[in-house]
């Protein structure tokens, strides 16, 4: 594991990028070496607020995913695993792209050696809809005329067509309801330390990306780019890397004290009772990829008499499926039509297998969650 | 029916508690080579057990998933029991130490939808242990009255 910091040496992609283009220049060189097939990148459609998976095979083609887009959350792992299995893609992750990737790897559903991934370190991800109502309430711009926004230092800064900038503290926002999504208020993994490179603005200097490289693969990665011309990197001063370190603790520290405040309001039982088992929450689960084979699918537990489902034979064994490895992506908050929190409750019983076993989804280290280890050790 | 008011009267014990310990439903899943042929131990030895688990057999303890005790949950049961071979004893080598880890995950699920911990069960049996097989039932049994039916909510 090493530190670097790097920005692009084409003036086009230092000007797109967040910070200094690295992202899109490592992207660039993988593309133009033709060490991958494609690269799985997000752009924007029609606004900040609207962002599109999309497979980039041409490098011409890159400059539209160049920036951040926290208001526009989707998850890639699992369009990976369905649709790009067989190709040698790279992609950018959040950690809970890149944790949900490590699980689908450890359920052989994505092969290691075919895949790149340019972690991105993450505070969190705003709703589309609450975003746009937030900006309209908090802020003196027009939502419409927002062309871009960053977190940073505890402040969600929106930037307009001309230059200007506008900042309110996240913690305000959440105050009233809006800010990050839920899950990511409370999510303790800011950094993705299982992808090949982890990059950020965190402790680097203006215009700048800040990058912790975490395997070999990062390391070729990184020197690659850096022999096509592509690359400029330094080693970042000592006070850069506490920065960093700094920054994420007070993150993980937040994260952790809204855990503690959060987990105890979840009422399972009522919430269940407003499921109309619509299946959307099994359907983009990035961790649950049975589909056809599902469980809930077979004749013993398909039940489509009764609504709401009887929760322990429909949450229940989604559960015991995969709670214990779930990721807490969110996603399954964003689709649910009755606004259920299925990923909270998710996510706590994650974390009560974490203080029996130990293991975190996604981001502990060995092969396989102690439930499908074939070890003769008891819990 | 009749015949346990009449037993009840007798005795003079709460009437509630034993028409309701009588209908209280116990699925006990045993693992072929061991907890089956404790309970077969027991039955040859005619020793006397509650009457209310329905023995369901399978091959081995780590074949049961969580789906399957909460599938006997919903379906009406109010104590579900599992029986396995002493840990080592696995005539699969490794199958009850699956079968434990995911007992513990089976414990935390059903306190979130409610359930009491005390109403699921588990334990390791060998093929002699007819004597335990008994005692387990009659102990399962007794805090199963004691909590009553199981109300799925």
């Amino acid at each position: 594991m090493s530190y670097v910091l790097a920005k692009s040496q084409n003036d086009d992609i230092h000007k797109a990028g967040e910070c200094g283009g690295a992202v899109t220049s490592i992207l660039k060189y993988l593309l133009d070496e033709g060490i991958v097939d494609g690269v799985l990148a997000i752009s924007p459609c029609d606004d900040v607020y609207d962002g599109v998976p999309t497979f980039v095979t041409n490098s011409e083609d890159l400059m539209k995913t160049a920036g951040s887009y926290h208001c526009a959350p989707t998850m890639i792992g699992d369009l990976v695993q369905k649709y790009l299995f067989d190709k040698k893609v790279a992609v950018t992750a959040k950690p809970c792209d890149m944790r949900a990737i490590e699980e689908l790897i450890i359920r052989h559903k994505i092969d290691k050696d075919n895949i790149y991934v340019i972690g991105l370190n993450c505070g969190g991800t705003v709703p589309p809809v609450a975003g746009r109502k937030m900006i309209d309430l908090f802020y003196e711009a027009n939502p419409d005329d927002v062309v871009s926004e960053e977190i940073d230092k505890g402040q969600f800064i929106i930037e307009l067509a001309d230059g200007s900038e506008e900042a309110v503290k996240i913690h305000d926002l959440e105050k009233e309801g809006y800010g990050r999504r839920t899950n990511c208020q409370r999510c303790d993994v800011k950094i993705p330390r299982k992808a090949n490179i982890a990059c950020g603005n965190w402790g680097a200097e203006d215009g700048w990306t800040f990058i912790e490289i975490n395997d070999e693969k990062g390391q070729e990665l990184i020197d690659g780019a850096k022999k096509a011309g592509i690359l400029e990197t330094k080693s970042p001063a000592d006070p850069a890397i506490e920065g960093r370190k700094k920054v994420e603790g007070i993150m993980i520290k937040m994260a952790k004290k809204i855990q503690d405040k959060m987990y105890p309001t979840v009422n399972e039982i009522d919430d269940w009772n407003r499921c109309i088992s619509c299946y959307a929450c099994r359907d983009v689960c990035p961790i649950c990829w049975c589909y056809e084979n599902c469980e809930l699918n077979k004749s013993f537990f398909k039940d489509e008499q009764n609504i709401p489902p009887s929760p322990i034979a429909f949450q229940g064994v989604r559960l015991s499926h995969m709670s214990f490895s779930c990721v807490d992506c969110g996603q399954c908050d964003d689709v649910c039509p009755m606004d259920i929190p299925v990923s909270l409750i998710f996510d706590k019983l994650q974390k009560k297998y974490f203080d029996r076993t130990g293991y975190v989804a996604g981001v502990s280290d060995g092969t396989k969650p102690p439930l499908y280890s074939p070890e003769k050790t008891e819990l | 029916m009749v015949l346990n008011l009449r037993y009840t009267v007798q005795k003079k014990p709460n009437y509630e508690v034993i028409l309701m310990s009588d209908e209280l439903k116990i699925v006990g899943l045993l693992c072929n080579w061991c907890c089956y042929g404790g309970a077969d131990t027991a039955g040859t030895a005619r020793m006397q057990y509650p009457p209310n688990v329905r023995i369901i057999r399978v091959m081995c303890s780590g074949r049961i998933t969580p789906s399957m005790i909460f599938k006997a949950f919903q379906e009406g049961a109010d104590g579900v029991f599992v029986g396995g071979c002493h840990i080592g004893d696995c005539h699969y080598d490794a199958g009850n130490y699956k079968w434990s880890r995911r007992s513990k995950i089976v414990e935390d699920i059903l306190e979130e939808f409610g359930i009491e911990r005390e109403r699921f069960r588990h334990e390791w049996i060998s093929a002699s242990e007819g004597e335990k097989f008994k005692t387990t039932m009659e102990e399962f049994h007794k805090t199963l009255s004691k909590l009553g039916p199981l109300e799925l909510k």
